[in-house]
């Protein structure tokens, strides 16, 4: 019997990007793990918070909160939803009833990588990517959440990829949420220096475990004319013949 | 303007003191000097090398005749012109040699000129973790360490105390009628243009030690 | 959107597209990290130093009232001044008093980002008095009169044939391809004859050291020693949350301020100031004041959650770590202090509706908060601020419709399908009509600078009713 894992598909995802969260599925089943999606949810709250907008934030997390109690894994396709949930919730749960069960649920949130390598324990599933490939370590999930070795540990098993070093990779890509509106010329230019980085790694594709930092890279290439690609690590996971990569987000 | 003086005084004061009022977190252990930086095992090696890295000049010496001939090196690079000493006992055979090629100025004539081309003074110790010298006003005065383009210390080998804290200790101990106190840790110099090191800024291009013992 | 929020996006947009600027920025930014790194490599747990210094702070702010008396009781017993001012006028008042009761007619000053604050220069130029910034990027950047661009590195955004250029300008010396090492000689010069006419020299303090009645000041110029050793007049002007406890704290606080700031083990000039000259000293100022400025920081202390910020020691090293500081540089904020720590202190002294605009800019990476000596949390300080921002009623109609609707639709999911599928419609719509990129396309704000996103047929949502239990 298959263990289950419930899948939190953050609200951008599930509207802008859903390939990142079909090629999550594919992953975790190919791993053996049953997915449930629970379909009561909405957003994590999120969008709110970052913009200081904490009381539509709060009842997003007390929804969350609900909608995910009963589950013993819960896995998100993306780095600062998950900070969200695991990092922020307690602060601005402070006075909310639901306050012990959002650091309870935070235990049991985790980024997709993460899953993999800690819980499921799996470092090969099986992909075949045979293109060079950079790793942007995004800022939530290495700084907030301190996963960075793992979606390494994970690109490596891949089979013919050929992983590229990042120049300056620590540096934001200039996505930030409301940021990249609200202070979009500042976003497009800390995207283009991240874009010659990329450029200057030698990479056919960029990849990273934030869809979202991913596609505002891929509209700074476009804006640019630039050849580089993105492609979210569930999908270069999800790949298992050359025939099948492509500039997927 | 007395009394708007202590009402500031006694208005700011009256704001931090109902805020400290407040119960504040127990501070998390912090860890010791010595565990935060590398023990020095050989203190003397170690201010020689923070010396050469830093640009101080170090003269060693073993004895008051080969310092003569150490000073006199010294003087003999550096241009003509006025040399300012700390009027100081010990540095007395100093000064005798060198009335012999320049005007000397005591510190207790007064302040050093602006044209003083090197001043020769004492120091409170030497500090092995930085390469620095511990100097304050009783050594001369203020402007000794400053105001020329040249500096020379004369201390011996055992004045070299290993870290900065060794050093801060010394200054509560050992100088309190001072108004004056400070590390100094090579020559003047300034990174402000492009980022690139810049010796001789305002203070001395050149910071030399006569290391006796 | 306030003026200052305006004139912030006006320069970004300008700053963003200057790639020179952005190369110039760069190789100081890679010039800086690289000697830190290798300053960090002196300590043996350089953590450790972290937490030590946060901890001197915090009981120095914590205790703030008591170890400020402290220092005053020992300055006063050696014939010092010592003058409070609860704002920049009754700072500048003081020190424009003591000038005009001793006949100054020249000012010789070493950096103080708070003399910059409370715009203590204009206050003296104002009753004639002349006043020389004597580090040498300050000398630069008031000779061009602007303000500076970073508080430890005030011209960084200048090469060094702007500075000749200057320097030619400004002081008539001709310095022949613009060497660093003559530009610096020139400055020296025309410095030296200020420095020794001055009746006055003003400093800044680093730290204020409570148990000794001290004044640390740290320059490598030697220009802070000279500002406080010839002029017959000391006045430190200082913000009342630079005192530390003991001088034994300067052991870490010296090394860790030096290796932030600029990567090295020590400032070259590392002094404490007691006093006056004594008797027997053969020269240094006769008078000694010291200005301990309040101007918003008790503010700050006031609350408990802004407290922690008052820790800052000023070393600039949350500045160099931005990637926003880092496109846009410190003229664009409009502020004294720019950067994360500009960021959270700017609002929250001068005004937040005025300036919580500069808490947005900013992309939460959180780099900041790793390189903070003194362990400031400054991500979650650029929330509270903008958390505040908003609770003071400060939002655009717009966002204020927008987050409404996003509260609403997320309480329930039919409610989250409906209004994203409309949103979809309504998007695709905009594309097929052509409007993409245009000025009436609701996405024009990701389409300014990105090319647009391509609309996916299914949600996840759909995808997973259709296909998600096979």
């Amino acid at each position: 019997m298959n263990r289950k894992v419930a899948l939190f598909v953050p609200c951008f995802i599930d509207q802008a990007l859903p390939q990142a969260a079909i090629d999550t599925v594919t992953v975790l089943r190919r791993v053996g793990w049953d997915v449930i999606f629970p379909e009561d949810q909405t957003c994590c709250g999120q969008p709110g918070f970052n913009t200081g907008h904490w009381e539509t934030a709060l009842p997003c997390a007390e929804r969350f909160v609900r909608v995910f109690s009963d589950y013993e894994y819960i896995v998100c396709p993306s780095g600062s939803c998950t900070s969200m949930v695991r990092k922020h919730y307690p602060e601005l749960l402070a006075s909310s009833p639901s306050h012990d069960e959002a650091v309870a649920v935070g235990k049991r949130v985790y980024e997709f990588a993460e899953f993999l390598v800690r819980i499921a324990g799996v470092t090969d599933v099986g992909a075949s990517f045979p293109h060079s490939v950079a790793y942007h370590p995004s800022c939530h999930a290495t700084r907030e959440l301190g996963i960075y070795a793992e979606p390494l540990e994970l690109l490596r098993a891949v089979r013919d990829i050929d992983l590229r070093p990042l120049p300056n990779e620590a540096e934001c890509c200039g996505f930030g949420g409301m940021f990249s509106t609200k202070f979009g010329m500042i976003s497009a230019a800390m995207g283009d220096t991240k874009a010659v980085n990329i450029e200057l790694s030698g990479a056919e594709f960029v990849t990273a475990i934030d869809p979202s930092c991913l596609m505002h890279l891929s509209g700074v290439f476009g804006a640019t004319g630039r050849k580089s690609k993105t492609i979210y690590l569930a999908g270069v996971l999800a790949s298992s013949s050359a025939a099948t990569a492509g500039a997927r987000e | 303007m007395e009394t708007s003086k202590s009402s500031a005084r006694e208005n700011i004061l009256a704001r931090i003191r109902a805020a400290n009022a407040r119960p504040h977190p127990a501070p998390p252990p912090v860890a010791p000097l010595d565990a935060i930086f590398p023990p020095i095992t050989n203190p003397r090696q170690r201010f020689l090398d923070e010396c050469a890295g830093n640009l101080t000049e170090v003269f060693q010496t073993t004895d008051a005749a080969a310092s003569a001939e150490a000073l006199e090196t010294i003087l003999s690079t550096v241009p003509a012109g006025q040399v300012y000493v700390q009027d100081d006992a010990s540095l007395f055979p100093f000064v005798a040699l060198l009335e012999q090629w320049r005007r000397v100025r005591m510190s207790s004539q007064g302040a050093p000129a602006e044209s003083t081309q090197a001043t020769l003074t004492l120091a409170h110790g030497f500090v092995a973790q930085t390469g620095s010298v511990l100097t304050s006003s009783a050594c001369g005065g203020r402007g000794a360490s400053i105001v020329p383009p040249c500096h020379i210390v004369y201390g011996r080998g055992e004045q070299i105390v290993p870290n900065i804290a060794a050093a801060l200790a010394r200054v509560q101990a050992e100088i309190p009628g001072a108004s004056y106190v400070g590390l100094i840790t090579g020559s003047s110099r300034t990174a402000d243009i492009e980022k690139i090191l810049v010796q001789g800024a305002h203070g001395p291009r050149r910071l030399v030690i006569i290391l006796e013992g | 959107m306030s003026t200052a929020a305006q004139e912030f996006l006006r320069k970004a947009v300008i700053k963003s597209a200057d790639l020179e600027h952005r190369a110039t920025i760069q190789r100081a930014v890679t010039s800086y990290d690289a000697a830190v790194a290798k300053g960090k490599l002196r300590f043996a747990d350089w953590e450790a130093a972290r937490t030590l210094c946060a901890a001197i702070k915090a009981d120095a702010i914590a205790n703030l009232a008591q170890y400020l008396t402290e220092f005053e009781q020992h300055v006063t017993s050696r014939g010092g001044h010592v003058h409070w001012a609860e704002n920049a006028e009754q700072a500048n008042d003081y020190v424009v008093e003591v000038a005009k009761a001793r006949n100054v007619k020249t000012v010789v000053k070493s950096k103080s980002m708070v003399t910059e604050e409370i715009h203590l220069a204009a206050a003296l130029q104002k009753i004639g008095v002349t006043v020389w910034e004597t580090d040498l990027g300050e000398f630069i950047v008031q000779l061009r009169n602007e303000p500076p661009y970073h508080i430890v590195t005030p011209a960084m955004h200048l090469s060094r044939y702007q500075i000749a250029d200057l320097f030619r300008d400004k002081l008539g010396e001709n310095v022949e391809d613009a060497d660093p090492v003559r530009l610096v000689a020139a400055a020296r010069v025309a410095l030296r004859r200020a420095f020794f006419s001055a009746e006055m020299g003003i400093s800044g303090a680093n730290f204020l050291v409570a148990d000794s009645g001290m004044v640390a000041i740290s320059t490598n110029e030697g220009n802070g020693r000279l500002t406080t050793s010839i002029p017959r007049i000391h006045v430190v002007v200082t913000g009342i949350e630079k005192i530390i406890p003991r001088m034994s704290d300067l052991a870490a606080l010296w090394p860790v301020l030096a290796t932030s700031g600029t990567g090295q083990p020590i400032t070259t000039y590392s002094t404490l100031v007691r006093g006056p000259r004594t008797a027997s000293e053969p020269d240094g100022p006769e008078e000694f004041h010291v200005v301990l400025v309040d101007n918003g920081r008790t503010g700050l202390l006031a609350n408990p959650e802004t407290e922690e910020v008052l820790k800052c020691i000023r070393c600039g090293a949350c500045l160099n770590i931005c990637p926003i500081f880092k496109q846009v540089g410190g003229h664009t904020y409009g502020t004294i202090y720019p950067g994360p720590i500009g960021s959270i202190y700017t609002p929250r002294t001068a005004g937040l509706s005025e300036w919580g605009h500069l808490s947005y800019a900013c992309s939460l990476c959180t780099a900041c908060k790793g390189v903070c000596p003194v362990k400031i949390d400054l991500p979650k300080q650029l929330l509270g601020t903008r958390r505040d921002f908003i609770a003071a009623g400060n939002v655009k109609p717009a966002e204020r419709v927008g987050f409404a609707a996003f509260r609403w639709a997320a309480a329930d999911p039919a409610r989250f399908r409906l209004l994203a599928w409309m949103g979809r419609k309504a998007l695709a719509a905009v594309n097929a009509l052509g409007l993409s990129g245009t000025a009436l396309d609701p996405m024009r704000v990701w389409t300014k600078y990105r090319s647009p996103m391509t609309l996916p047929k299914q949600s996840f949502r759909e995808w997973w009713r259709e296909n998600g239990n096979k």
